[in-house]
């Protein structure tokens, strides 16, 4: 069936058979000088080749093991491995610590909000900033510390015999709650030296309550112009005004 | 045992040829696969002198950027995406869909039943990808990398494999002989992998999204389990049967055959992760990924070596066949491809390379100097057996081959090289960062270069294989051979 | 191999391995996740969902193929000099490319996530945070202003007077530069809304000097008009070769202005619990201690931050 193998001699340019033609038969010559169809042989495994696996899934393998992070979904860093909440279960809003005295909290709000502007040292930065250690304002009277924080301060104000004007103080009446307020105020009065008064959540929500109808932010001249005074504890508001010059503040503000 | 020297071209032996009964039934095979391969083969050319055409513009305005600016559909961000889809769902899916088809029928051992399926397929198919490659000049890409086609376009594509797969099916339902050869392994490997791939992807992606990064963590899956559980099972599976066809011997070994076959299917699926390192992910993902490209190692060295010694004695061969020229090729590229894959995967070196062109050398490795040159491999053997005729020029062949390798070569040196100089830079803080794309521009005007050389190969290949198809082939019962064959004890041929 | 059985079996189960392992495991530790809520400060969330002109923004940045040449990502600091990269335009300090690596947290509201393959051009991720403040000159603000939480993200306080302003809200969506003071040579300041319409338009004419960038012109995201009455507001600012001729403007159009909204909405430099910070940057939100506003929904046994090595 096979055709008859070309004569050497007949071959033309490129060693291509052109001038045979139709000697084709049925089943085409492509098809008559193809091989069998591929088949498997049975070697063995070289001992080398199984070397190389050895070498290869000891690398991979150690890769592995070396930076998966206890294949934990929060370990993004090859070298960080979160540490796992030593309480039974955190979950959600559940405290498993000791709670955190007034201090504390107030030191956590500090840092995330007035840092940045007072300084971790409470310092401020000269010209810009107003210092909180040893600042008359910190360790004066609660009510005029708290009015600055609640509604703000703009313009030039002098601290410790420093003027300090090019910057504005934001109100934080709206973004930090009476509790929040009152702790970072009792932790500046009591930090750097400072040696004040703490201020509880009530006076704060009782001032909120006075405030209520002062908009805007203070200059240094309202401020002054409140008494030097601390808040009244208890809760009470004491008037509708600004308590006149004077009068004295209730002392034993509960812890 | 026949030497190199007594190569069995001309007059082959009688212990390698086939019976008589055998040959009547491959040509009656051959006979009732030729219209729906041919289809495939045509739209897949077609796709390729697109996608070349496209990839030469995209490579040419990275360092003249100011073409067509004015028009949206012809702006780099466009176009570039427009290439990667025509390559991979056009060209590289469509020709190994249609050598998949005929080595299914001869392996199975049955006639193609049913083309209606293979051909409605192949038209529903290139219209999917028309619509998607329109839907992204127009402005609608999703913007994940190989998955630019919108839903619309992707389930077009599904339905046509829905029909493809389900005639694979029903011809590995109606297969003859008891073994499972190597190749069907692999091609129905990939007959499978490839749906539940691309479906659980859309689904993830596009109708119940997943969250935040997982998007990136599915986007990287897909690609580069397309990469590897496709195209590559497809490119690999047609490596098994060209090798040993066409030079006559069996496949080395059963154990390596299977040891590489699993180890590929286990480890190269897990490696997606590796595009994505250093990246906001938990690490012990870019690790799984990293580690599992290092056990690459394994299967590439049992497939080389499989292929490396059912070859041995008989590497003379490739002087004169074109399937094994281009199959070898492609095989010997699967080893590079894969270290250049552990190159950017490490972290210590993808510090280097990550975010630069080496990236894309490591796509266009795989995907051409891998997966394609194997395809032209195999349609240089299955044309001439669909169409009758043997392929008319050797000079051309000789020219494809060349260009493709030169072109290939080229391009993978440019932008291996290329990277490492712009991932050093982008290393170096106190340098500007204008400095890295600077110092990468050189390599991607070599880059152009390379690309004129694909250009050229494959406007060859369409031209002869347009001369195929217009039975135009020689007629002959010699094939085409590169050189001249000398038959023993002559002289030698001038 | 004969049996057909253990072939699809073994299909099958690798594949399978790999969908589990690699996609459906990792999105039930990183597929839900929250925004972290800061425990000192309910307003303080991030991130935040986006304006509809900020999603509008990252369509046209997908479907502009945007990624190909941008990442929106930053690598650790052991792994690369992202960190320690500031950007090539803008008066000195230069702004930096991020504080801090990406996290997961970060892309919770991106759809589709756009984290980008190449840097062919720098990475985005932090490119709003770049830009000019509203008021002039942020030389002169103390050291790291803008990087602790910011407790007043939805008041708007006017700040009179120039020089450093304590900490600004973080800027709504839309960060319009009303009066941004040009530099010297006529470009608007560096990465402001103004600045990144002339870059689209023409990044070649925002070369520094003689190295250009190979960026593509966006040219057809911006139209050219006839000046009717008064000269439009958004006209961009074009000199030389660019500049329309006289009578007529170059406005950007509705896409190329939420693209815009997108880039200046990039800003990953709020910390986060899981992420180190950069040294010198205030701590996260919540230092390490108890959490009790730990973010909702943490994969199970959730933990706060470690200590800082």
């Amino acid at each position: 069936m096979n055709g008859k193998p070309s004569n050497p001699s007949s071959l033309t340019r490129q060693g291509m058979d052109y001038g045979e033609t139709a000697d084709v038969q049925e089943v085409h010559a492509a098809i008559q000088r193809e091989k069998r169809e591929p088949r498997v042989g049975l070697e063995p495994l070289s001992i080398w080749l199984i070397a190389v696996y050895g070498l290869a899934i000891f690398a991979g393998g150690a890769y592995l093991g070396r930076y998966s992070g206890n294949f934990s979904g929060d370990s993004l860093d090859i070298a960080y491995i979160p540490v796992k909440k030593t309480g039974p279960g955190g979950g959600p809003g559940g405290v498993t610590e000791a709670p955190l005295t007034p201090h504390d909290r107030g030191k956590k709000i500090f840092a995330a909000n007035c840092q940045t502007c007072h300084q971790a040292n409470g310092e401020g930065v000269p010209g810009q900033y107003p210092p909180l250690a040893g600042s008359e304002f910190t360790n004066g009277g609660s009510r005029r510390m708290a009015m600055i924080v609640m509604k703000g301060l703009q313009g030039p104000v002098k601290v410790k015999g420093q003027m300090y004007g090019t910057a504005v103080m934001q109100p934080w009446d709206k973004t930090l709650a009476d509790q929040k307020i009152a702790d970072v105020i009792t932790y500046e009065r009591s930090e750097w030296g400072n040696n004040a008064s703490p201020v509880t959540a009530e006076q704060i929500a009782a001032l909120r309550k006075e405030l209520a109808s002062h908009p805007e932010s203070y200059s240094e001249h309202d401020i002054l112009a409140a008494p030097d005074q601390d808040l009244p504890s208890g809760g009470a508001p004491a008037g509708n005004g600004p308590p006149k010059p004077g009068e004295a503040a209730k002392p034993a503000p509960p812890k | 045992m026949t030497s190199a020297t007594d190569i069995p071209l001309k007059q082959p032996a009688i212990s390698a040829t086939a019976g008589d009964a055998e040959q009547l039934e491959r040509a009656i095979i051959d006979a009732s696969t030729r219209v729906p391969v041919l289809m495939f083969y045509a739209s897949a050319m077609v796709w390729l002198l697109i996608g070349t055409l496209l990839a030469g513009f995209v490579s040419f305005d990275l360092h003249s950027p100011d073409w067509f600016s004015n028009v949206s559909f012809l702006t780099w961000g466009r176009l570039r995406p427009v290439e990667m889809n025509v390559m991979i769902y056009g060209w590289a899916s469509m020709v190994g869909m249609g050598t998949a088809i005929w080595l299914m029928a001869r392996l199975c051992r049955t006639t193609l039943r049913h083309p209606l399926l293979l051909v409605t397929g192949t038209c529903f198919w290139n219209i999917g990808v028309l619509v998607g490659v329109i839907a992204i000049l127009m402005g609608y890409s999703t913007g994940y990398q190989w998955l630019e086609f919108p839903p619309y376009a992707a389930l077009i594509l599904l339905v046509a494999y829905a029909l493809i797969i389900s005639w694979a099916i029903l011809m590995f339902r109606f297969r003859r002989g008891e073994q499972i050869y190597i190749t069907q392994w692999y091609l129905l490997g990939a007959f499978l992998w490839f749906p539940w791939l691309y479906a659980a992807t859309q689904v993830m992606l596009f109708v119940a999204p997943v969250q935040g990064v997982m998007q990136a963590v599915v986007g990287w899956w897909y690609a580069n389990n397309l990469l590897f559980l496709w195209l590559g099972a497809i490119g690999l599976g047609t490596a098994y049967y060209m090798i040993p066809k066409v030079i006559g011997r069996p496949v080395y070994s059963y154990h390596l055959a299977t040891i590489g076959f699993w180890t590929y299917a286990l480890f190269s699926s897990w490696t997606g992760m590796q595009r994505l390192v250093d990246g906001p992910f938990p690490a012990w993902m870019i690790t799984a990924s990293i580690s599992a490209t290092i056990l690459t190692i394994i299967p590439v060295a049992t497939v080389g070596l499989n292929h490396h010694m059912t070859m041995q004695g008989y590497f003379p061969v490739m002087r004169y066949s074109p399937t094994l020229r281009f199959t070898v090729f492609g095989a010997m590229s699967y080893t590079i491809f894969s270290i250049v894959g552990i190159l950017i995967s490490l972290r210590s070196t993808a510090r280097y390379l990550h975010f630069t062109e080496a990236n894309v050398a490591y796509s266009q490795i795989g995907l051409y100097a891998f997966f394609t040159m194997i395809m032209f491999g195999s349609m240089y053997y299955i044309v001439p057996r669909l169409v009758g005729r043997e392929w008319r020029y050797a000079t051309l062949i000789k020219l494809h081959f060349w260009a493709s390798a030169y072109g290939i070569g080229l391009l993978s040196l440019m932008l291996l090289v290329g990277g490492l100089v712009q991932g050093s830079s982008q290393d170096d803080p106190t340098l500007p960062f204008i400095e890295s794309l600077q110092s990468v521009l050189p390599y991607l005007r070599g880059l152009s270069l390379a690309a004129l050389l694909l250009t050229a190969s494959h406007f060859i290949f369409a031209f002869h294989f347009g001369l195929m198809l217009f039975g135009l082939g020689r007629t002959s019962t010699v094939p085409t051979f590169l050189n001249p064959v000398e038959p023993e004890g002559s002289e030698p041929q001038l | 191999m004969k049996g057909l059985i253990p072939l699809f079996i073994g299909l099958f189960g690798t594949f399978a391995f790999s969908w589990v392992g690699l996609t459906v495991i990792p999105n039930i530790q990183i597929g839900a996740l929250n925004p972290q809520i800061s425990p000192d400060d309910e307003n303080d969330i991030y991130p935040m969902p986006q304006s509809g002109m900020v999603q509008l923004g990252r369509q046209v940045y997908a479907a502009n193929g945007c990624i190909y040449c941008h990442s929106r990502q930053l690598r650790p600091d052991y792994a690369s000099a992202d960190l320690d990269r500031v950007r090539d335009a803008g008066p000195s300090p230069r702004p930096k490319w991020g504080e801090r690596r990406s996290a997961p947290r970060d892309y919770v509201f991106d759809q589709p996530v756009l984290l980008g393959e190449e840097r062919m051009g720098p990475d985005l991720a932090d490119l709003g945070k770049a830009a000019p403040s509203a008021e002039e000159s942020p030389a002169a603000s103390p050291a790291a202003p803008a990087q602790s939480p910011s407790p007043a993200a939805n008041t708007a306080s006017p700040k009179p007077g120039a020089g450093g302003a304590p900490p600004s809200p973080a800027p709504p969506a839309m960060a319009t530069n009303p009066s941004p003071t040009p530099n010297p040579n006529g470009t608007p300041p560096a990465y402001s809304e103004a600045w990144h319409h002339r870059h689209l338009y023409s990044p070649r004419s925002m070369s520094a000097d003689t190295r250009d960038s190979n960026m593509p012109a966006y040219r057809f995201l911006y139209e050219k008009r006839r000046i009717t009455g008064e000269r439009s507001a958004d006209a961009l600012q074009l000199t030389g070769a660019d500049a329309p001729p006289a009578g007529w403007e170059v406005v950007p159009t509705y896409e190329a202005k939420c693209l815009v909204a997108y880039l200046m909405a990039q800003d990953q430099s709020h910390p986060l619990k899981e992420v180190k910070s950069a040294p010198g940057a205030a701590p996260a939100a919540g230092s390490p201690a108890a959490q009790p506003g730990a973010p909702a929904a943490s994969p199970a046994g959730s933990q706060p931050a470690a200590p800082k090595k």
